[in-house]
């Protein structure tokens, strides 16, 4: 496990060139690609912070007790450029996160993708043109 | 920012590049960093106390990558076709070195940038048709010097196997020091994600980053650097107006700051000019005797994009690093479980 | 009959003197102090300032304390201080005032500023660290030396924030002599000094800054939090101007300190 972390770390490189805004951190080092998740639950609560935007759901576990995953998303800012408010995710929205769990093995992940339970995707930050208007 | 067809756009920048290529600069005293020819084809507003208006808020993003791609040698402008050409291939991700795609490019882990509102329309190279943002007729930055080589060796050879130690051992950006979009130079990205705002008052320029809300209020007084025992992340810097140009010299950097595996010698010169109403040409030099045998120069193409820059805190809400420690910490104990 | 006319005219000249003064002293500023203009006609606020007193440490009238780090000493022992708060009392509602003497017991541990997060206003005024304000006619900026804090305040149409922030959403106009900033949609998250006072995301602050004279302003803000006040207050203080030759705010990037605090316990323990 020690030997792949340093793998990973020698393809992160070193900052000496200037590496865009979205990789402001090694995801990598931060998510596992071996540990893909797929979640559903209700939201409780969308923290519209930065550097990344966070979707508290609360997911029912097999014993029926409900367990909160916080799901990272893109920066509050772009998503007000996109005419994205703190209404258009509400708290009870029945959702479904498929994503990558934290390295640390907690509750954690970076969305890939967020679905509504009636189907419709939610964009977290696709242009009008290709999503539409901002919904709920 | 408004989308007029390239063609049109290139054939206004085409006028204002022969325009510029005729006149000589304005006013500007000789200094030793190559520079592009000052704007004289258009005036610039000026501030209530008589300067030149550089205030807006304005964007860099451009896929015109940092270096010339090799093969190209001395060209330093592609043609109105080239660009076109390049353009259509970049928004489909299909391009080399001639594009710097960025956080774009095809990678095995990355975030969906369909979520983060990655828009490969708004992909575009920089409006002055630039092959790489290094000027002149290499077009690359100079091999490093020896000592330069062996200073950063030295540093990651100490950093092996210590990378997830602690807080010490992250980068600057994961710990909130210091984001890569807040450094200087300012270098671009592909995807329009970092803007910044201009403020203007009397003896002072304010450049204000939307990443880490980083600042800079630049005294345009012609004071002195502060002592050269202070060091600072972001170095000192201090300005003053050619013309119609804000010329900024930055100095006293930290020796950790190391921009491109740069010294604390590091010393950079920035000129920013208002080309256009919504168009500025920000030219910076570098130069670091420590590091590069010869002073280099870049150039990028700012433009004017739609307000209002938003608050980008980012140590208040940094959870990556304490997940990322812990990460590591959990896999140690794992590791120890195993090796048991 | 002269000596009568004379007292008389001495008599008036002492009372319209006097009344003059009893308005000074009722606004708590010079009179009618007229500041330079900028060349756009707006009083001229430009310039590098900074709060004296010890409002940080607590915005109420407090005596000298003990430190909370022994091995300091007398160094960082909290200082006495006036207070800044008219009429020195924090009207906090009921379920509140017990959450502020919760704050202040822990305040090491819960005080924002420890950690290096951004003050909000008004703790980014009165913060012992100077400020500088840069004035264009359609932006008034201000640039904060703490943690690199920054605001900029909106001089036209008042605009609304899309969400909350740290620093908060400003929008300023010109009241005769005086700068007033509307400051709405800060996060619940800062707090106003380092004794406890806190707030919830529903804090209005409008802010006055008003020359009186040329090296100082005189500052106000009223403070409205219905989730936490029973009604506004507010606190007022002047603002000094640094008149030092080259007189600059510097970097204070103080991130590096607060992560021992912060991520210490994440570091590899040695002999791991």
């Amino acid at each position: 496990m020690r030997a792949k972390l340093l793998a990973v770390v020698t393809g992160v490189g070193l900052l000496l060139a200037a590496v865009p805004v979205w990789a402001h951190h090694a995801f990598a080092a931060e998510f596992d690609q071996s540990k893909p998740i797929k979640v559903r639950g209700l939201v409780v609560k969308w923290e519209l912070t930065n550097p990344h935007s966070w979707i508290h759901i609360d997911v029912k576990g097999p014993d029926g007790k409900a367990v909160t995953w916080m799901i990272e998303g893109a920066s509050p800012n772009n998503l007000y450029r996109l005419g994205l408010t703190k209404e258009s995710l509400p708290a009870g929205s029945d959702i479904t996160v498929e994503g990558y769990q934290a390295k640390d093995g907690s509750t954690r992940a970076v969305g890939r993708n967020i679905t509504f339970a009636d189907g419709k995707k939610f964009f977290l930050g696709l242009t009008e043109a290709e999503s539409g208007p901002a919904k709920q | 920012m408004s989308r007029r067809p390239l063609l049109s756009m290139a054939a206004l920048l085409a006028v204002v590049i022969a325009l510029l290529a005729a006149a000589p600069a304005n006013g500007q005293t000789q200094s030793s960093a190559p520079k592009a020819p000052a704007a004289k084809a258009w005036t610039p507003p000026h501030t209530p106390d008589g300067k030149p208006n550089l205030q807006g808020i304005w964007t860099d993003n451009t896929l015109t990558p940092m270096e010339r791609p090799k093969g190209l040698g001395a060209k330093e402008f592609y043609t109105d076709e080239e660009i076109a050409e390049l353009t259509k291939r970049a928004r489909t991700g299909s391009v080399g070195e001639e594009g710097d795609l960025g956080a774009a490019r095809q990678q095995a882990v990355r975030y969906d940038l369909e979520l983060y509102g990655f828009d490969p329309s708004k992909l575009r190279f920089s409006p002055n048709k630039r092959t790489s943002l290094i000027i002149g007729p290499e077009g690359v930055v100079p091999p490093m010097l020896p000592q330069a080589r062996e200073r950063n060796a030295e540093r990651a050879a100490k950093e092996k196997g210590h990378e997830f130690d602690s807080y010490a051992h992250r980068p600057l950006s994961e710990r909130c020091i210091l984001m890569n979009q807040e450094r200087i130079p300012m270098t671009p990205g592909a995807n329009e994600g970092n803007l910044l705002q201009i403020v203007q008052g009397p003896g002072y320029v304010t450049l204000v980053h939307e990443i880490d809300h980083s600042t800079r209020v630049i005294p345009t007084d012609g004071r002195p650097h502060v002592p050269q025992s202070m060091r600072l992340w972001q170095g000192d810097s201090v300005g003053h107006w050619e013309g119609n140009t804000l010329v900024v010299d930055t100095t006293n950097f930290t020796n950790l700051t190391a921009y491109r595996g740069s010294s604390e010698k590091l010393h950079l010169i920035e000129r920013f000019t208002r080309t256009a109403d919504d168009m500025m040409t920000y030219q910076f030099t570098v130069e670091d005797p420590a590091t590069w045998a010869k002073p280099w120069t870049a150039e990028v193409v700012w433009t004017k994009s739609k307000g209002p820059v938003y608050e980008w805190a980012c140590h208040e809400g940094n959870t990556m690093i304490s997940t990322i420690l812990n990460g590591a910490r959990v896999a140690e104990q794992e590791a120890a479980k195993k090796a048991k | 009959m002269r000596i009568w006319f004379s007292a008389s005219v001495s008599a008036l000249m002492l009372t319209i003197a006097g009344l003059s003064l009893a308005a000074m002293f009722a606004s708590g500023q010079s009179a009618a102090y007229r500041a330079p203009r900028t060349p756009d006609g707006k009083p001229n606020l430009n310039g590098i300032w900074q709060a004296l007193n010890t409002a940080d440490w607590d915005l109420q009238g407090h005596t000298a304390a003990k430190g909370p780090m022994p091995a300091l000493g007398a160094v960082f022992a909290i200082p006495p201080g006036l207070g800044v708060v008219e009429g020195d009392e924090i009207p906090y509602l009921p379920a509140a005032a017990a959450k502020k003497k919760e704050n202040q017991a822990n305040w090491m541990k819960l005080d924002p500023e420890v950690k290096c997060y951004l003050p909000g206003v008004p703790r980014a005024t009165y913060l012992p660290y100077p400020f500088q304000i840069v004035q264009s006619p359609e932006n008034i900026l201000m640039a904060y030396e703490y943690a690199g804090g920054v605001r900029t305040i909106n001089m036209g149409a008042p605009t609304k924030a899309p969400g909350d922030s740290w620093m908060g959403w400003s929008n300023g106009r010109w009241e005769g002599e005086t700068l007033v900033v509307d400051v709405t949609s800060q996060n619940d998250q800062t707090w106003f000094d380092r004794a406890g006072n806190f707030h919830s995301d529903a804090l209005h602050v409008v802010e006055r800054y008003t020359p009186r004279s040329a090296d100082t302003l005189m500052y106000e803000a009223t403070i409205e939090d219905p989730k936490v006040f029973s009604r506004p207050w507010k606190i007022s203080m002047p603002l000094y101007r640094h008149v030092e030759k080259n007189a600059k705010i510097l970097e204070y990037k103080c991130v590096e300190f607060a992560e021992e605090l912060l991520y210490g316990p994440l570091s590899k323990k040695p002999g791991n």
